[in-house]
């Protein structure tokens, strides 16, 4: 399973390297008084991780896949937790940040454990509730603060 | 002025009232983290630097930097410290460089001996500590003197040899290592130029200006990517917790310690210099070396306070030597150095060898904060032991969410856009997968800080030398560390090819 992932991630990593490649084509090759232009760094770096992603390929595809003893995964319970993060940085600057974090929590307290949940809701709460105080209040930080529809 | 007086100095930004209290916070939030299951040294402090940006909002810039990177520090010394203590009471290391002492340490806490241990860890890693703040006062100086002779093409010679260190050590794979390493510097490159002025790969995005951050990039790779692994697999569980028991060691505990620990400290020190080496490799070596010495080699392993007293210094003193790159040369030798370069970068402080005469209280109060942040170790972790103890104990439940809640608010309290919470996400689940398959996500964060440095170095190089490469070639010191990269890069690949054992650095 591991030298499946090495021939994926080296194919990208092979397409990103070009894509850079490409692209600083369309950056200037010189600059004002130097021959040296912003254009070479991504060039250069560009070719090496091309090469580094071949070799890498070559080194996956000639390793007999060796079978790891993995502990056991929880393939919905990691996708369900990228996905509610993901809804939180997208909505937080939306819903303020004590309502999304608060929200935010809660689900995950849910989704790790499913008893509780009176108890879960006061921590989530208390946590996005002190931190908010505390940093905007206290410290005169930034934070998304109540969404404008609430008003 | 001489050395002393501005150490003395130091010790005056570092006794500052709220720099001690920056210093325990750091330790005792570090000690926390470092118990914590999941979260490392590396996570821990790319954690907390966001959240000593607002701690110390209200300072002038120069202290508010001393105060962030005293805490930062403070951090770092107490998650390795925390990471020993859950390698001594579970049986699971905390961090790589703890790995070793799980052999002897486990094995004295099932005797009940584990407040003993804990103890002579402490104290190990206070010598340890004080041995490399000797050793920074008196390299300090000669080498930022050396490193102020030192063109554009030396430095970028230099640094190619920092990264290429970094990636021969670092992990399973040289490829996979390397590929991170080009990776990250390509990673750098997005922005603005700061040569030229001219955008690069922004496409007209206006969040893409002013760059990837690194900040982000760093708690997604290891904070974020260590919750979801944890909560990927949900098989671990972890072992009984030993009783702590009594923890003041007896006078024949410490005489048995006395010679493992300053040797230990010794070598440490020496290895962390070394760039890439770095703590785990050191903790290695001076548990074979202790060994080696022993009369009685059989006791290693079931339960010999000298197995637990030479690692303990060994890392510690490793973390102090690697400072001795970072504020002189300016070049971080692992990653967890980098992430401390990239915070005092953040505070627009550039460590190297101008830190010293530009950013005296800074570089001397950080030199004089690693003796009072071990102090404080050592103060709060002989009482406090127990307490630390039931920490292990948190629920991860509440902690992962929480986990996420804190990486996600100190992101926005920095960066203060949306862009930066989608990137974060991102960069964590790449920071799972990446390193479940073996890329060290060390080398990446390396290449990220040092890409900049490397280009702009190299362009002036390039510049002066009217587009000719061979100025990297011609220049006597910038050859000799190139030829040294490629020697780093080429051995092992030969040694490999013999059938040799290579001992690899695993610190991620």
């Amino acid at each position: 399973m591991s030298t499946r992932f090495d021939r994926y991630s080296s194919v990208v990593f092979t397409m990103i390297g070009v894509f850079f490649v490409a692209e600083s084509g369309s950056i200037s090759a010189s600059a004002y008084g130097s021959k040296v232009g912003p254009n070479l760094f991504p060039l250069g770096l560009g070719i090496l991780l091309i090469l580094l992603s071949l070799r890498l390929f070559w080194e996956a595809s000639r390793k007999k896949s060796e079978q790891k003893a993995t502990p056991a995964v929880d393939h919905r319970r990691l996708i369900s937790f990228v996905v509610l993060t993901f809804l939180y940085a997208v909505v937080m600057e939306w819903m303020g940040y004590v309502l999304s974090t608060s929200l935010f929590l809660f689900c995950a307290f849910w989704l790790m454990n499913k008893e509780n949940w009176w108890k879960s809701a006061m921590i989530a709460c208390s946590f996005s509730l002190l931190v908010y105080y505390i940093y905007v209040d206290g410290l005169k930080g930034t934070l998304p603060g109540w969404p404008a529809w609430l008003n | 002025m001489s050395v002393i007086s501005f150490l003395l100095d130091g010790f005056a930004t570092a006794l500052a009232w709220h720099n001690l209290l920056f210093a325990f916070v750091g330790v005792l939030i570090g000690t926390s983290v470092g118990v914590l299951p999941g979260i490392g040294p590396m996570s821990g402090v790319a954690l907390l630097i966001p959240v000593s940006a607002s701690l110390t909002a209200g300072l002038p810039p120069e202290e508010a930097a001393a105060s962030a990177i005293i805490l930062l520090a403070g951090v770092y010394y107490g998650a390795m410290y925390g990471g020993s203590t859950t390698s001594i009471l579970l049986n699971t290391p905390g961090e790589s460089s703890s790995v070793v002492t799980t052999l002897d340490g486990y094995q004295m806490a099932k005797q009940g001996r584990a407040g003993t241990a804990l103890s002579i860890a402490a104290i190990g890693s206070f010598v340890a500590g004080i041995v490399s703040l000797i050793g920074l006062v008196f390299l300090a100086q000669p080498l930022s003197e050396l490193a102020l002779t030192f063109g554009p093409a030396e430095y970028f010679s230099l640094m190619v040899l920092g990264l290429c260190a970094v990636s021969g050590l670092g992990g399973r794979s040289m490829t996979k290592a390397l590929l991170m390493t080009v990776f990250g510097m390509l990673l750098a490159t997005i922005g603005i130029d700061n040569v030229s002025g001219v955008a690069r790969f922004t496409y007209e995005i206006p969040v893409l200006y002013q760059g990837l951050e690194f900040l982000t990039v760093a708690v997604g790779l290891f904070a974020l990517g260590e919750v979801f692994k944890t909560i990927h697999e949900t098989g671990r569980q972890s072992g009984a917790i030993a009783k702590v028991g009594r923890v003041i060691p007896t006078r024949r505990d410490l005489r048995q310690s006395a010679g493992p620990i300053a040797r230990g400290s010794l070598l440490g020190f020496f290895i962390g210099l070394l760039p890439g080496a770095g703590a785990t490799l050191s903790s290695f070596f001076s548990y074979v070396l202790e060994k080696k010495l022993s009369k009685h080699p059989e006791r290693f392993g079931k339960g010999e306070i000298a197995g637990v007293a030479a690692p303990e210094s060994a890392n510690n003193a490793a973390s102090g030597g690697a400072m001795i790159p970072l504020l002189t040369l300016g070049i971080p030798g692992s990653g967890m150095t980098a992430i401390l370069m990239g915070a005092l970068l953040m505070y627009n402080v550039q460590p190297g060898p101008l830190l010293f005469s530009d950013h005296p209280k800074i570089a001397w109060g950080l030199i004089a904060s690693m003796f009072v942040g071990n102090l404080m170790l050592l103060v709060l972790n002989m009482p406090l032991v127990k307490l630390f103890a039931k920490i292990i104990e948190t629920p991860s439940q509440y902690l992962l969410p929480i986990i996420i809640a804190i990486s996600v608010f100190g992101v926005y309290a920095v960066q203060i856009n949306t862009f930066d919470l989608v990137l974060l996400v991102v960069c964590g689940v790449a920071g799972y997968f990446l390193s479940k398959h073996d890329y060290p996500l060390a080398p990446l964060v390396l290449g990220l800080v040092l890409g900049p440095m490397i280009e702009n170095n190299m362009r002036r190089a390039l510049t002066t030398a009217n587009g000719d490469f061979t100025i990297f070639l011609s220049e006597p010191l910038s050859l000799l560390f190139l030829l040294l990269a490629f020697l780093w890069i080429a051995l092992p690949l030969l040694v490999r090819k013999r059938g040799r054992q290579v001992v690899v650095s695993e610190e991620y």
